[in-house]
């Protein structure tokens, strides 16, 4: 029992290192934001899609990523 | 015109106000960065002036078009940092759902944008991006010298 409790754990945090690797790689924030901008000083700024702003980076960057550059 | 004939002219602008040699040194470093980062879909490099002096597109592609949209997002991006007090944007990251955009500021106000596919590895290519941003600045202070 306790060897099976012990794979189980091993298993979970085998599975959630993956999962934050595989963030980490693309780049992603946790939670809605979708657009993220870094400015000059380091700070950043996260805007979820339904906000009226990030909308607004969503629909022209939609475009772009449809046509292509 | 036919949009073929209207990128050819807008190309012949291009190569005109930045010098051939610029161009093709700007097509040069954007298909090097294309060839590492394999997630990159498209790339283009805008001006500050927000003319779209190199792209990824084939021939028959709208480049008035996309440049200008770029310009938009750009002027978009800028607006924000303004309004927020931080003077410029560094980097620009957007997900659409079907692929990034991804935008990094260049020395004097233009930009290296490109586009990937929903799982692209999106931290990789921002750093191979703010990697090719020095070569682009330099082929692009070299055009502004001739």
């Amino acid at each position: 029992m306790k060897k099976l409790l012990r794979g189980l754990f091993l298993l979970g945090a085998i599975a959630g290192a993956v999962y934050a690797v595989r963030g980490y790689l693309q780049g992603r924030s946790p939670g809605t934001e979708n657009v993220q901008i870094v400015f000059e000083d380091g700070s950043v700024r996260s805007m979820a899609s339904n906000s009226t702003e990030g909308q607004e980076f969503t629909d022209i960057a939609r475009k772009l990523v449809e046509a292509g550059l | 015109m036919p949009a073929s004939a209207a990128n050819r002219g807008r190309e012949m602008l291009m190569a005109e106000r930045s010098g051939a040699g610029t161009v093709r040194e700007l097509d040069r470093v954007i298909a090097d960065l294309r060839a590492l980062s394999e997630d990159i879909a498209s790339c283009a490099v805008l001006s500050e002036d927000g003319d779209l002096i190199s792209s990824s597109h084939g021939p028959g592609a709208d480049r008035e078009r996309v440049g200008a949209i770029l310009a938009a997002l750009v002027n978009l991006a800028e607006r924000v940092a303004r309004e927020s007090g931080k003077g410029h944007i560094s980097q620009l990251r957007i997900d659409t759902g079907a692929g990034h955009l991804l935008l990094v500021r260049l020395d004097g106000g233009g930009a290296l944008v490109a586009t990937t596919g929903p799982e692209a590895r999106v931290g990789l290519v921002l750093y191979d991006m703010r990697n090719s941003r020095g070569e682009v600045e330099k082929a692009l202070a070299e055009g502004s010298d001739q």
